[in-house]
């Protein structure tokens, strides 16, 4: 695998070594791109900071949870507006954001005193909220402030309260994956073990690394509860502060971003014998597979197949229709970090798309080790690119769409290259059966758009055609089709509801399974 | 004969590096156990052996390695077909050439870092 040298970035030669190109028969040990790494001065990075990574990504989709930054307000400005981790308590974490709005004065006198100030107001401000976590930021960490030590004297104050205090400043570590490391050992040495939790079933997980994006825990859980399997907490999508002090109980770990939070599931295996089993939760054969191995772990491997079996029947034939559609269309996957892995066979594989490129903002040389070994050959891996590389590669792949943050995706659109949220979703949840077919639907409007097309269009220079009309999406997607898929009677477009995940939050009808005889597993 | 066996292999290697993630651990030792825990039970079933499953850790080996074998017959046939002893040495030669890519091979520099 040769690295790759960006006409752009050549003025930057260290970043040869975070870019290769997958070539035909080269092997894993032939070419790596370097990764986890501070980024080199020059190069315009698309990457967040460790606060940002163990608040707004890790920390805060806990729902039951007053969530405050110690430092100046700009720094809790991720909050509704950008992230769509919800919940089941009316997204109290997303409504609602708090800092202790450090000034100049604090930087020079201290801050301690006006924290503790903060911390009492905000819980009797919310009086059903007894549970707080808060956040050190750059500020707070460069003057000294003990947070711990205030947390604690409150703590004191108001015995019904419970505090957990994350240390991880802006610059602990190269991106916001050093900030997901602090917060998962922060968590485990704090406040795991600490709460005894009411077991109701034989077969108990933590599901790790589940962040709730527009309801992916919520179809997970609702999976999982389908089998009889007890999900005592969720780390952290949707996830209850006292359900996660209870995470030593559960018989299995169940891991879906390994990048994030495997850190903590490797602490728990090794204090309390958990295992760890790292599963896909993104496309039909994937998701079947991790099912079936949590079935297969407890025993009970026909409630998954039943659910698999009823799942692939009712989605499949909407999930091929869109793929006869996407086949060949060449896809750009730029995500932060695990979705580089969890989507580079899959989309290929189940929507028929030739993944052209795959990068990481903040990914480990682990994670290109995953995501190389998924994609097909010819594929341009980057670490940690900057902007003007990411165009660079539009111009030369030419991708039909790419799956990004919402910063470079904007960036693509103005090329006229359309995106999709990969971190927050456009119309989510993307996991799960239905939820792939969700995923599909929204790459099918994003690349056969009417609008898009028309983008294309230089009224300045172009020829304006007035001779045709209205064009819909199925006439630009069906074009080239046969005729038997266009006139097909069993392939059929996405026939869900808009809202796919109220129905599962109102649902109470689960079975009730006997339980197991004593020593049965 | 070689060159078949080979082909075999990395049929085999081709589906692991594609569609598992257990291999990937982020620590050299543990990429070793987790190689050794899964494809030495992978083997045990390919050829029919029983497996002890005393531990919790013992059972989610055996849940990756199952998974595995159960792909291996569907996909591979001709396993299904395979002497015990070609299997054997068709899974030790796997098991090789995965510790060597992931990590003997590895240029993962993290997995020996001691400040993980």
């Amino acid at each position: 695998m040769p690295y790759h040298e960006f006409e752009c970035s050549k003025c930057i030669p260290e970043r040869k070594k975070h870019a290769v190109v997958k070539g035909p028969g080269e092997t894993l040990a032939d070419a790596l791109p370097a990764g986890y790494l501070n980024t080199i001065p020059g190069s315009i990075s698309e990457r967040g900071c460790a606060y940002c990574g163990a608040k707004h990504v890790i920390g805060t989709p806990m729902k039951d949870v007053i969530h405050l930054s110690h430092g100046p307000v700009g720094c809790t400005y991720d909050t509704w507006q950008t992230k769509r981790y919800i919940s089941d308590n009316d997204n109290f974490q997303l409504k609602h954001t708090f800092a202790s709005d450090m000034k100049e004065k604090h930087v020079v006198f201290g801050a301690e005193k006006m924290l503790k100030q903060n911390i009492i107001e905000a819980f009797k401000a919310f009086p059903n909220m007894k549970r707080m976590s808060i956040y050190q930021t750059c500020a707070s960490a460069l003057i000294g402030d003990d947070i711990h030590a205030v947390a604690a004297e409150v703590m004191e104050e108001m015995p019904d309260v419970d505090i957990f205090v994350c240390n991880s400043p802006g610059f602990r570590g190269p991106s916001q994956s050093g900030g997901h490391h602090t917060i998962c050992i922060a968590w485990f040495k704090e406040k795991v073990g600490t709460v005894e939790p009411k077991i109701t079933s034989d077969y108990v997980i933590n599901y790790v690394g589940e962040y709730n994006i527009q309801g992916d825990q919520h179809v997970m859980d609702d999976f999982f509860k389908r089998m009889g399997v007890q999900v005592l907490s969720t780390f952290t999508g949707n996830g209850s502060y006292d359900e996660l002090r209870s995470m030593h109980r559960a018989h299995l770990n169940v891991l879906e971003c390994a990048r994030s939070s495997e850190y903590l599931c490797n602490e728990l295996r090794v204090k309390y014998g958990i295992p760890r089993l790292d599963i896909d939760g993104f496309g039909f054969e994937p998701l079947s597979l991790s099912l079936r191995k949590v079935g297969l772990f407890f025993g009970i491997e026909d409630r998954a197949q039943k659910i698999i079996d009823e799942e692939t029947a009712r989605w499949k034939p909407e999930l091929d229709w869109y793929k006869a559609r996407l086949t060949g269309k060449k896809v750009c996957l730029w995500p932060g970090g695990s979705k580089l892995w969890h989507w580079a066979h899959v989309i290929h594989e189940e929507f028929g798309v030739e993944v052209v490129s795959v990068y990481t903002k903040f990914g480990h040389q682990g994670d290109m080790e995953k995501g190389i070994s998924r994609v097909e050959e010819g594929a341009l891996a980057i670490d940690d690119p900057n902007e003007l590389e990411g165009m660079e590669a539009l111009e030369t792949l030419k991708p039909d769409i790419i799956f990004t943050g919402k910063r470079p995706g904007e960036v693509a659109k103005k090329v006229r290259v359309p995106y999709l949220n990969a971190h927050a979703y456009h119309n989510g949840p993307w996991k799960g059966f239905e939820g792939w077919v969700r995923f599909a639907r929204d790459i099918y409007n994003g690349i056969f758009s009417p609008m898009h097309k028309l983008a294309f269009l230089d009224i300045s220079k172009d020829e304006i055609p007035t001779d045709k009309g209205f064009e819909t999406a199925r006439m630009i997607s069906d074009v080239n089709l046969s005729e038997e898929i266009r006139s097909s009677t069993t392939l059929r477009e996405y026939t869900g509801k808009f809202d796919c995940v109220g129905e599962i939050l109102k649902k109470t009808d689960y079975p009730n399974f006997e339980p197991e005889p004593v020593g049965a597993l | 004969m070689a060159d078949t066996m080979k082909s075999k292999m990395e049929q085999l290697l081709d589906y692991i590096m594609k569609h598992c993630l257990w291999q990937f651990h982020s620590r050299a030792w543990d990429r070793k156990d987790q190689n050794e825990g899964i494809l030495s039970r992978t083997t045990q079933l390919l050829c029919g052996e029983p497996i002890k499953l005393e531990t919790p850790a013992d059972r989610c080996y055996w849940v990756d390695a199952q998974c595995l074998a159960d792909v291996y017959k569907e996909r591979f046939t001709w396993i299904n077909e395979m002497p015990k002893d070609e299997i054997k040495q068709l899974m030790k030669e796997l098991h090789e050439r995965l510790d060597y890519l992931t990590i003997t091979g590895s240029l993962n520099l993290e997995l020996t870092d001691q400040h993980y």
